[in-house]
């Protein structure tokens, strides 16, 4: 049995393993030649089942096709043809890196694009148009954006964390409609670029850079600001000045901890495809990763991902929510102090949102700022940049002091403390009136909330820097874009529009100045309707299975009924026990086919010695244990637990049985309101009986063995009833008390009551009772009036001589019991 | 003398039973104590005296770190110390020792001869064990706001996440998660039941319902079963910190609270159905 099961399970493990080592072979790689000078190294990862849809997987910036096998391998085993290559400059893949030009890394995926037209695995929509989606993260984002926008044979896109406006994450300008660029975002920028230059040293300071590029990034080293030709670079590679030629359906992802790609950016994708093709299906997702790190949230986006391409590419039916969010405020794990994130769906993007306005109670902050900007605010550190944010959180926790906003170098324009709690989800923005000591201005705006306890929270340190030139002495009047924020506030906290003067990310004015800026509009803000996505129907469905469990399980208590034996109607005997056994579970057999009766007003010996079966016939009668054969009827109805015949039983077996910290009294008291009946308790009478005094209202763990088990004869006696059972009754009773004990029993069954009583002592019950049932080893060896046993035998004279005499030798000391 | 089924071992008898027990009284001032002992602790701790009052453990951002900035802190930080552990032995006991304590003490065989109907037995035990669990499960929040407010005052509760509740809403989130621990321990006081019933040391049927609970809580903490551990109920635990969200998601708490229920209904269903066929020898 145990080797067919192993069997088996072997057999099911060899299945399962089959397809992923399939799918691990049947990857395809080759060079293919796009451009003169340029082969791209690719991978094709080909599913079980082919023809399939293909989905291209574009690389982030210095990885290479390698950096997605994972992914490639997922979509592969999903049933999708998946084509990584490796972009051009890096890795095995030869040519220079252009940033994803139309003219260079687009036209890479345009030849590839024609490759997978050729392919007899992909699934073909016409000729020489495949049927296929690409996606990508950062650098392969752009690319995803980019080769969309120039390609119609592209059916569905994916872009995460990736840029819309270069010009404007490297140059960061949140004034509205400003000629300006604002001021170099440093630290990334260098980041990036040594990524490359870097890791190819041997090609010198550019790598393997276009000299374009190259020479764009010295000079905004140098200068800290683009030339007109280096804008019209930055804008040749931004999907913001393309995005408005992309007709296939696009996801649009972005991490809220992100300096680098901030939320805006997809933003300002999504208003672009929207406006010039509204029907275009778009959906947008705010995740808590990022460039910055944040919250690994793969598995979800993953599966997100894949719903995408089902939805688009197999064109299977899939509710798509058209815009969801993460929130890293809604829980936190006891286990390691990490916040867990929680996915929240709506159905509208933040760009159809209601714009909102909250009134700020602070009109004007002033901020310094030092000679060469030491010391700076941190926001956030590039790709360790969570840290910061976190950092922030818990410094800002203390004090009320934030790293983002330094004491003297910054203000907070804040509103009055919330009377109503107010979500806002997406950009925001402010008028401000800006005056400089030195004619110009670099500030750094953010949304951030304030508890009432002083602990200022900047969300994921992403912040909105402005450049102004030629300020009037007046004053510069300007709307600044605050960054795209997820913020909940509570009832008490105040929202607050943050203002530094530093920030270390990037390049800052040489001169020392004060700045002043004032308010001049309400914030105006977005909200959308969103709710929990994560498992909405399990809301119901969890409430909904808790209540069957609870309806079954009632169900099942109320509909489980003993099995009963049908009454003797006929019957006149009080008790009538008939061929009854009892085989315990362990194989002891106590009690074999086992008859007798007992009339009224009898007094019943149930004789033998230790281990005869006396008790275990007792319970059985009392309904406590289940007889394996046989029934018991009392008064013609059967006997069973709960059984309503019982309600005519006294019992007292195997020593008494009270609540130890409470009195006799009470405890007397309490067993006649328990066993639930109407009528006289007779109280006066039993605790007569008990001669316990003024002991009855003692505690009965300060009871003597005799006093307990007098208290237990007068609860079995407690509302008279007609039958009284008692095992051993005069165990622990002195010679005195037990003679008390059987004119007691004498009286109890002269009116017109039924005593059965159980010893061991045979003498003891000769002198008590009217009938003797006689047994040994579980079996009825004698039953009858007592008379007639004593008389059966004329040698005979004693009960005890009777019982030797008719279990004859069998009473062997060692052999008598099992 | 007519005998009704119906009216054996009242509800209100049983519970006079219960509460005349020292046991009782010993679990719950062992719950009252807690906050005490606590905000003494805390009042003259060693280094209450060094500006500023002494913040329990080392975090600044978690619940325990924020304990003593009011009353509201101080109840919620007694709820998180409570979950774990002290209310979960405290509901064992009630439930645990309930059907166990009266074999020990022989006093089962004389009820269920009497007749109280087995299920009868063990629903009106249920009812009672269960009115006991949720008085401790009140007293907790109840005593550490009352200790909290003579100790620190009413201040706004502050969450380890930043925001920041007044009173009222504070009290309400109390509230919610105050029942929700309450539902949460059903699967506790389910399984302590079900030993009870099966076992005749009550202690025994107690020391065992808090094991097994340990023990799932400590493959609950083996975060490589992955989702394994969504199916313990123990994993729900701490689920009502949820209340603690600006706006509260309920769907985990949700799931917690239908999940538990459940097991425990289970547990209280296999305790009577294993009643209603045993014999009973105590």
């Amino acid at each position: 049995m145990k080797i067919q099961r192993l069997l088996a399970a072997c057999a099911l493990f060899t299945l399962t393993l089959v397809p992923v080592t399939a799918s691990a072979e049947s990857i395809i790689t080759r060079a293919i030649s796009t451009a003169p000078a340029v082969s791209i190294d690719t991978s094709l990862y080909l599913p079980s089942k082919t023809p399939a849809p293909a989905i291209m997987i574009a690389h982030g910036f210095g990885g290479s096709k390698d950096s997605v096998a994972t992914d490639a391998k997922f979509f592969a085993s999903k049933g999708y043809v998946v084509l990584t290559w490796t972009a051009r400059g890096f890795g095995k893949s030869t040519g220079q890196i252009a940033m994803n030009s139309i003219d260079a890394e687009v036209k890479d995926s345009q030849a590839l694009i024609t490759y997978l037209s050729k392919s007899k695995y992909v699934t073909q929509d016409k000729t020489g148009d495949p049927r296929v989606g690409i996606m990508g993260s950062s650098y392969g984002g752009a690319n995803a954006l980019m080769s969309a926008s120039q390609d119609a044979r592209i059916d569905a896109v994916i872009a995460d964390i990736t840029w819309s406006d270069l010009q404007n994450d490297l140059f960061p300008q949140s004034i509205t409609d400003s000629k300006e660029s604002g001021p170099f975002k440093k630290v990334w920028a260098g980041t990036f670029f040594s990524a490359v230059s870097l890791q190819s040293a041997y090609l010198g300071e550019c790598g393997s850079f276009t000299q374009a590029w190259c020479d764009a990034y010295r000079n905004a080293a140098i200068n800290g600001q683009p030339s007109t030709q280096e804008r019209a670079l930055l804008a040749s590679v931004s999907p913001r000045n393309f995005a408005s030629l992309i007709t296939a359906p696009t996801l649009l992802s972005q991490g809220q901890a992100d300096s680098l790609f901030p939320l805006t950016e997809s933003y300002k994708t999504a208003e672009i495809i929207k406006k010039s093709h509204p029907n275009t299906p778009l959906a947008m997702i705010w995740h808590a990763g990022g460039h910055d790190g944040g919250f690994d949230q793969s598995p979800y986006l993953r599966a997100q991902y894949l719903s995408w391409f089902k939805k688009h590419l197999s064109l299977e039916k899939i509710v798509f929510p058209t815009f969801q969010f993460t929130k890293t405020n809604g829980s936190i794990s006891l286990q390691d102090s990490t916040v867990i994130p929680k996915v929240f769906a709506s159905k509208q993007l933040p760009i159809t949102a209601d714009v909102q306005q909250l009134q700020l109670a602070t009109p004007t902050v002033a901020a310094a700022y030092p000679i060469g900007g030491i010391p700076s605010a941190i926001s956030a550190l590039p790709g360790i940049g969570s840290a910061g944010a976190l950092a922030s959180r818990v410094v800002s926790t203390i004090s009320g002091f934030s790293p983002a906003l330094l004491p003297g170098q910054s203000g907070l324009l804040e509103s009055a403390p919330l009377t109503t709690p107010i979500s806002i989800v997406g950009p925001s923005s402010i008028k401000v009136r800006i005056t400089s000591t030195t004619g110009d201005a670099t500030l750094f705006f953010s949304l951030v909330t304030k508890s009432p306890s002083g602990a200022i929270n900047q969300p994921n340190g992403v912040v909105a820097p402005i450049r102004l030139t030629n300020i009037p002495a007046t004053g510069s009047d300007v709307t600044v874009e605050l960054p795209s924020t997820i913020i909940d506030a509570s009832v008490g906290d105040v929202i607050a529009v943050g203002i530094s003067s530093t920030d270390q990310g990037y390049e800052l004015p040489k001169l020392s100045r004060f700045y002043s800026i004032t308010a001049l509009s309400p914030l105006t803000y977005r909200n959308v309707i969103a709710s929990a996505s994560t498992s909405k129907s399990a809301n119901f469905v969890w409430p909904i299975a808790a209540l069957l469990t609870l309806i079954l399980a009632a169900i099942y208590i109320r509909l489980r009924k003993p099995k009963i034996a049908p009454s003797h109607e006929e019957s006149t005997a009080l008790v009538e026990v008939e061929n009854l056994g009892k085989v315990y579970k362990d194989g002891y057999r106590a009690v074999t086919d086992l008859s007798f009766t007992v009339e009224r007003g009898q007094v019943v010996g149930l004789l033998g010695p230790n281990g005869a079966g006396k008790t275990t016939t007792l319970r059985m009668v009392m309904g406590l244990i289940f007889p394996t054969e046989g029934s018991i009827f009392m008064d013609g109805k059967p006997v069973y637990p709960g059984s309503p015949a019982l309600s005519n039983l006294g019992s007292f077996v195997e020593g008494p049985g009270f609540l130890p910290h409470l009195s006799g009294r009470e405890n007397l008291s309490l067993y006649w309101r328990a066993i639930g009946r109407d009528g006289e308790q007779y109280l006066d009478e039993v605790v007569a009986i008990t001669k316990l005094g003024t002991a009855l209202d003692k505690k009965v763990r300060s009871y003597s063995q005799g006093m307990r088990q007098r208290l237990a004869i007068a609860q079995a006696m407690l509302g008279m009833p007609d039958l009284l059972v008692l095992d051993e009754p005069t165990n622990g009773l002195d010679p005195q008390q037990i003679a008390e004990m059987r004119q007691v029993l004498k009286d109890y069954a002269a009116t017109g009551r039924t005593v059965i009583i159980s010893s061991h002592l045979l003498a003891e019950v000769e002198q008590t009772c009217s009938h003797v049932v006689l047994m040994h080893r579980g079996q009825l060896i004698a039953f009858g009036p007592m008379k007639k046993i004593l008389t059966r035998n004329r040698k005979s004279r004693t009960l005890e001589e009777i019982f030797l005499e008719l279990i004859g030798d069998d009473l062997v000391i060692g052999k008598e019991k099992k | 003398m007519s005998y009704t089924a119906s009216k054996t071992l009242p509800y209100s008898v049983e519970l006079y039973r219960q509460l005349k027990r020292k046991r009782t009284a010993f679990a719950y001032a062992f719950v009252l104590s807690l906050p005490i002992l606590v905000a003494i602790a805390v009042k003259f701790g060693p280094s209450g005296n060094s500006g500023g009052p002494t913040r329990l453990g080392s975090g600044t951002t978690d619940l325990i770190g924020l304990a003593t900035i009011g009353a509201a802190n101080f109840t919620t930080t007694m709820l998180y110390f409570a979950t774990p552990f002290l209310l979960v032995t405290v509901i064992a006991l009630f439930n645990g020792d309930t059907v166990a304590s009266e074999a020990s003490w022989s006093t089962l065989r004389y009820l269920l001869a009497s007749p109280v109907p087995r299920t009868r037995l063990l629903i009106q035990k249920i009812k009672v064990s269960l009115t006991l669990s949720a008085i401790a499960v009140l007293l907790m929040p109840i005593s550490a706001w009352i200790v909290g407010t003579i100790a620190f005052g009413t201040k706004p509760l502050q969450t380890p996440l930043g925001a920041t509740f007044n009173n009222s809403v504070a009290l309400s989130r109390i509230a919610i998660m105050t029942a929700y621990l309450a539902i949460s321990l059903l699967f506790v006081a389910g399984l302590a039941f079900y030993l009870s019933v099966r076992t005749d040391a009550p202690l025994g049927a107690v020391g065992v319902a808090v094991g097994i609970s340990i023990l799932l809580n400590i493959l609950d903490a083996i975060t490589a079963l992955g989702k394994i551990r969504e199916w313990l109920p123990v994993h729900y635990a701490f689920s009502w910190f949820d209340a603690l969200a600006t706006t509260i998601d309920w769907s985990i708490m949700i799931r917690g609270a239908s999940y538990c229920t459940m097991s425990g209904v289970i547990l209280y269903a296999l305790a009577i159905n294993r009643f209603a066929h045993k014999d009973i020898t105590s």
